[in-house]
């Protein structure tokens, strides 16, 4: 180890070599104390509060440096259980977007008359959103206001829209872009778990014998799992089930480059094989799930040469994966948007959780049916937005459960909605039938993420009323807006997110919003004074008095928390899996006086079903299948190419738009829309390496640089997601269990472009 | 339709906005956050680094160098987003980038992307360049530092590096670079690059200086200067690494990735236009061609020429000087330009042209001195050609730089006696100069190639430039030099007006400066520079 001085002092300036000076010391470096090593010493922290990162699901947590109050830098917790001292470029970056040109400092309101939106007072802005939403309520019905929310945001805020929206404002129908990225998770294992739990903890990639990522980018899409991957020292399996050959593909040990959408087909005939070679784990099997027979019986019709017919693999490639399955003592699933996003996606997640159930691949280190989550709080969205689950992972449906709820928030029990709400493309349905007319969005851009862009656009804008709450009034979705509410964003606020592993972290308020940006936990209490229900929402003061209110709505329930003492409980702790229920905190060490010692290494990793146990009223997992369906749109003589769709780096960010606002992110990354194409089919099409290309679908067209690749197969093309004009082209099927968009299958048609 | 009312008072309302609004613009206190840091952790990321880093430091012959596992790069990017951070860079300024390399069979397609900074080369090229001895390979370390307050910010190192390391920063004036975080290393931390690396594909690593040296210098022929895909010992698709010795290792331990091409192989990418560059290139040239033409007409007629085209080649030459001192980025540093001399051609041009201004200037009194500022003033132009040949850039072989400087020198000369004589020899002379010229510009349009290939060579690279995108500019350009150097003298021989009518001349001239304004901003922009492997356009 280097440990003396390997570069001596600058020796001193002379008049004739200016060794150092003020341009030089710009970049000095000085200790940064706290711990931090070498840091620039103009950037020297004061203070460090560390946050956990608000992009991706990861939940990787951020030393942010303080100096004079302001932060001035940041750099990865090494001591956090998730990144180890990493992050992605996007996490590097987690400051800059917030001093963005475009941020939203002021409410603003379309005047129809100037065809301009106008800045107005937050007082007026409230009065004419309450008097509009009401309006509209008392015109149509209750049925005629919705909205649509975010897993960007913390659960604190989360759970305020969604107590405030139905139980407040009396809104029915409220969903959030959750519904894009991770409904298919959430029902597959609210019905073969009963409860919505991923099992895993991230530990589990470095346990594993074999690793089976599908419909997964890990590399590029969660660079900080990948790392853990590499981690893994048993020299595992890496196995990667994707049409493309994806930098993690390129990565593994095994590629099956299968046909798009033939997923199920696969798992099915992998199912078949490993019962037929009696490689199943029967006592497993026999005491803690039910339904695996008639499962057996229905993947018995998946011959390997018709799931060798449909996958495009060969039988010895489908028979080479079943036996990876087979000889590893502990394999792990892991699966991404690739499955979520499909039109038979619920039962698809479902085939990969049987796949885990039959080998007894579950509860162990190692294993699992693992779904990878999207956004920082999809986690705390699916649990807390009040949505498609009524409070805590509950039932709208269920009395006991509105009861539990009505009790807990102290608000009287015919407020709470008997049924669920309308899914996302449900309410945009119902915004074209002319029922809903009145619509919220809160940290979400419609305009660009919804599938089929253009009718997405056509129907905001045929809304008689539609708030928009954003950091920034540049969005595509909040430039249609009426009204117009300028948000905190991450670091300009406090609470806490729920990672893909279930672990809850803090983000810290660092940052002061620009001009009158508010919280949107502040924004919906002037929400809930203006349209006068405040009295129901009295302990909603803070983000840490709802977080009290959140811990005794999970008591007693799967993910119960109560165990979590407060923020400073889960800061020192290095963040907390749920469960902690209040019974266990005497061993989680909650009363010791050194919290972050007495929580060893192994109980910060800790996952669900190491005895068997489901969530289901037996305690059984269930085994769930379906008939396989053809993809909705398939590639035809019109238009014979498939359009896949992804992430296209790891500096880039959904819609983009906080990640377009850092200089040294749009570095690393092409500026404008690239389709990868096959080399075969650039050549009969006539493309060269420099054309651009128009994709046509039915539903609109756009314009992308040819990336010539062999990576993606004859007759496929792919484009990334997060350019605006990659929806004009998608599809609108949707998985009928989630609801969940199948982004990533539709029929385009491809041309050179006039130059 | 019923009223609908708001049922919190009015009053109330305001005051909460109020009361919201404050609540935003406090902070909790810091010190409640600091309160988290514990001691063990700065021991804990040392005990990361001992994987990262040497277990010793460079013996003499030894110096540092990164090491980069292909195989373990996923091209995430963090290590050019925590070097921006680490280094407290400007809000665009990154050190590191990140190409990709592409190929593979279509059955089994490969890729591997590529971190780069700079490989603190063994021979750096951007030190033989620099004329003020801003940059310092140390003895002890190997490292190549860059010292700022020494920079004059020509930016002679950005065309010097094979690799696009040196950064000119237009807010400081002066150029900057990775120093391998050479204050880290000293005290036994690793580059922030190597540091943030999730896979942990970035090292430093010793390595022996010899090897380096050996490798590519002594050792088979590396063969990349122009075929992208033959065998380059550094790495594939990459410059030559004989220019500079780059000390970067790049492993893998797939051997096909030897046959990858980068992803932007096709893309060619336009240079600065350096305007102020130009114009110094122009009026120099010029300067002395006027300056040749007094000593000639001189010893020719052996009678003391006039001063009069002696003030106006001084004129040339010392506008030639202040445009080239619009390029600098501190100019009032640019007195040290000749501390240089023993490696770089610029600190040698500065030098000489200082030599023939003088010269000029005195000429003016004493014509006798009018042959040694000629002398001198020839002396400047072939540096001022070597400074574009040392870049080793394929579009700038002697050949093509000589061609063109001398060119027009030589045309100054011509356009002097043709005014300022009545021989026609001289007009033929220039008609001559102005065709070979165009012809020997045009020859590079020969290596335009098919628009399909995927890794067109540099020269194709150039010449697709010089075709498309600034295909107009380069037909103003023949355009004018056609009608200033050869329809305008015809007409004046055919005329038999020699010397020609004051605005005949005029208008050649203008003409002709012109065109070669044009031609020597072309000479930078589609120059199409080596560089190592950049991602999907």
């Amino acid at each position: 180890m280097t440990t003396g001085t390997g570069t001596q002092a600058a020796p001193s300036s002379n008049w004739l070599r200016q060794f150092t000076g003020l341009l030089s010391s710009d970049l000095n470096q000085q200790p940064g104390e706290f711990g931090l090593g070498q840091v620039p010493a103009r950037l020297k922290p004061d203070a460090i509060a560390s946050s956990v990162c608000g992009f991706c699901s990861t939940g990787c947590s951020l030393d942010i440096h303080l100096r004079d109050n302001e932060p001035v830098n940041l750099t990865p917790s090494i001591d956090y259980p998730v990144n180890l001292g990493m992050a992605c470029p996007k996490g590097w970056e987690a400051l800059t977007p917030l001093s963005a040109d475009d941020r939203a400092t002021t409410p603003l309101l379309f005047n129809p008359r100037t065809n301009v939106r106008e800045p107005v007072d937050w007082d007026h802005a409230m009065q004419v959103f309450a008097l509009r939403f009401k309006a509209i309520q008392h015109r149509f019905g209750r049925e005629s206001v919705a909205w649509l929310g975010t897993g960007q945001i913390p659960t604190e805020e989360l759970a305020f829209l969604g107590a405030l929206g139905k139980f407040g404002m009396g809104i029915r129908h409220g969903d959030s872009n959750t519904r894009q990225c991770m409904a298919t998770s959430a029902v597959a294992y609210k019905q073969s778990f009963g409860f919505d739990a991923p099992p895993y903890t991230y530990a589990d990639f470095e346990d594993s014998d074999a690793i089976v990522l599908i419909g997964s980018n890990l590399a590029i899409a969660h660079p900080i799992l990948w790392q853990r991957v590499l981690q893994n020292k048993n020299r595992p399996e890496i196995i990667v089930v994707d049409p493309r050959k994806t930098e993690t593909a390129m990565a593994a040990t095994k590629h099956y480059a299968i046909k798009p959408k033939s997923d199920l087909v696969l798992f099915y005939g992998l199912a078949r094989l490993l019962i037929d070679s009696g490689s199943i784990n029967r006592p497993f099997i026999d005491a803690h799930t039910s339904g695996f027979d008639s499962f057996a019986a229905h993947v018995h019709q998946f011959s390997l040469d018709r799931v060798a017919e449909e996958t495009g693999l060969t039988g010895e490639q489908v028979r080479g994966f079943a036996e990876s399955i087979q000889r590893n003592r502990a394999v792990s699933f892991w699966w991404t948007m690739g499955i979520n996003q499909g039109h038979e996606s619920t039962r698809t997640a479902q085939a990969i959780i049987a796949l885990a159930l039959m080998t007894g691949n579950i509860g162990r280190p190692g294993t699992g049916a693992n779904s990878i989550t999207g956004q920082c709080n999809a986690m705390g969205s699916r649990l807390f937005s009040n949505t498609s689950a009524l409070l805590g992972g509950r039932d709208f449906s269920e009395p006991t459960h509105r009861r539990e709820v009505a009790e807990i928030l102290g608000i009287p029990f015919e407020r709470i909605p008997k049924t669920n709400s309308l899914a996302y493309d449900q309410i945009l349905d119902a915004i074209d039938e002319g029922t809903i007319r009145g619509l919220w969005i809160v940290a979400t851009n419609t305009a660009h993420s919804w599938i089929h862009q253009e009718r997405a656009r056509k129907l905001l804008c045929k809304l008689d009323f539609l708030v928009v709450q954003d950091m920034y009034h540049s969005t595509e979705t909040a430039q249609l807006a009426h009204l117009s509410l300028p948000a905190a964003g991450w670091g300009e606020k406090e609470g806490t997110f729920i990672n893909s592993e279930r672990r809850i972290g803090v983000c810290r308020k660092v940052k002061t919003a620009p001009g009158h940006a508010l919280s949107d936990f502040n924004i919906f209490r002037l929400a809930s004074h203006y349209w006068g229900c405040a009295d129901l929402f009295a302990r909603w003061t803070s983000p840490s008095a709802a977080f009290e209110i959140l811990k005794q709505l999970s008591r007693g329930r799967p993910c119960d928390f109560s165990g979590i003492q407060n923020y400073g409980h889960l800061e020192c702790s290095g963040g907390i899996q749920w469960p902690l229920p209040d019974s266990t905190v005497e061993t989680a060490g909650q009363s010791s006086s050194k919290p972050a010692q007495s929580l060893s290494y192994t109980r910060r990793e800790r996952r669900l079903f190491a005895d068997g146990k489901f969530f289901t009223p037996d305690g059984r997992a269930l085994f769930l299948f379906a008939t396989p369906q053809p993809m909705p749109e398939k590639p035809d003589s019109e238009f014979p190419f498939l359009l896949l769709t992804g992430r296209g780096s790891s500096a880039q960010w959904h819609t983009q738009t906080r990640t377009s606002k850092s200089a040294v992110l749009r570095k690393l990354y092409p500026q404008k829309l690239y389709a990868e194409i096959h080399p075969l089919d650039a050549k009969r099409l006539g493309i060269g390496p420099k054309d651009s290309l128009t994709l046509t679908s039915r539903r609109g067209s756009a314009t992308a640089r040819a990336f010539i690749t062999p990576t993606v197969n004859q007759g496929e093309v792919f484009l990334p997601l997060h350019y605006e004009s990659t929806n004009c082209l998608t599809y609108p099927a949707f998985d009928p269990h989630s609801r969940q968009p199948s982004y990533k299958a539709c029929a385009v048609a491809i041309s050179k472009a006039n130059p | 339709m019923r009223k609908v009312s708001l049922s919190t008072p009015n009053e109330i309302r305001p005051a909460l906005v109020d009361s919201l609004l404050q609540e935003q613009r406090s902070l909790t206190a810091a010190d409640e956050f600091s309160a988290i840091v514990e001691s063990g952790r700065a021991d804990r990321m040392k005990d990361r680094y001992r994987s990262l880093l040497p277990l010793s430091q460079p013996s003499p012959g030894e110096q540092y160098a990164f090491e980069v596992d292909l195989d373990r790069c996923s091209g995430c990017k963090a290590c050019v987003a925590a070097c921006h951070s680490l280094n407290g860079l400007e809000e665009d300024e990154t050190w590191r980038r990140v190409g990709l390399l592409v190929g593979g069979d279509w059955r089994d397609p490969l890729q591997a992307t590529v971190t780069t900074a700079c490989h603190h080369c063994v021979d750096p090229a951007c030190a033989n360049g620099c004329p003020v001895l801003a940059y310092e390979k140390d003895e002890s370390t190997g490292i190549v530092r860059h010292l700022d307050d020494q920079c004059i910010g020509c930016q002679y190192c950005v065309m010097m590096c094979p690799y696009e390391v040196p950064q000119y920063r237009p807010s400081r004036g002066i150029v900057r670079k990775c120093d391998m975080c050479h204050g880290r290393l000293a005290v036994g931390e690793a580059p922030a690059c190597a540091q943030a690396c999730p896979t942990a594909a970035i090292k430093i690593t010793l390595r022996r200086q010899e090897e380096v040296v050996a490798d590519f210098r002594n050792g088979a022929s590396t063969g990349a200067k122009e075929d992208p895909l033959a065998r380059n010992l550094f790495l594939p698709s990459s410059p030559d690494p004989a220019i500079s010795l780059p000390t970067t290792r790049y492993v893998t331990k797939n051997p096909q990735v030897a046959a990858l091409g980068a992803a932007d192989a096709a893309e060619a990418h336009p240079g600065a236009s350096h305007a102020p560059l130009a114009a110094l290139l122009i009026l120099t040239q010029a300067s002395v061609g006027v300056m040749l033409w007094q000593a000639v007409a001189g010893l020719v007629s052996h009678s003391p020429p006039g001063s009069g085209l002696t003030v106006l080649a001084l004129a040339l030459g010392v506008a030639g000087v202040l445009s080239g001192s619009i390029h600098l980025g501190q100019p009032l540093k640019a007195w040290r330009a000749f501390l240089g001399w023993r490696k770089s051609w610029f600190s040698r041009e500065v030098i000489l042209f200082g030599v023939y201004l003088n010269l000029a200037a005195a000429s003016v009194l004493d014509s006798r001195l009018t042959v040694p500022a000629v002398l001198a003033g020839l002396g400047g132009v072939f540096c001022s050609a070597m400074i574009y040949v040392a870049t080793r850039r394929i579009a700038w072989s002697k050949t093509r730089v000589f061609s063109r400087f001398a060119g027009t020198t030589w045309q100054g000369f011509l356009l002097t006696g043709w005014a300022a004589t009545d021989s026609s020899s001289l007009v033929w002379l220039l008609i001559l100069t102005t065709f070979a010229r165009l012809a020997l510009e045009m020859e590079i349009m020969k290596h335009e190639v098919d628009d399909e290939s995927p890794r067109p060579s540099a020269l194709a690279r150039t010449a697709r430039l010089l075709s498309t995108r600034f295909g107009r500019w380069n037909r103003f350009r023949v355009a004018a030099a056609m009608i200033g150097g050869v329809v305008l003298p015809f007409s004046a021989l055919a005329a038999g007006e020699l010397p020609p009518h004051w605005s005949l001349a005029a208008a050649a001239v203008a003409l002709l400066a012109a065109s070669e304004l044009l031609e020597r901003s072309l000479f930078f922009v589609t120059v199409s520079p080596p560089r190592m492997p950049g991602g999907v356009a």
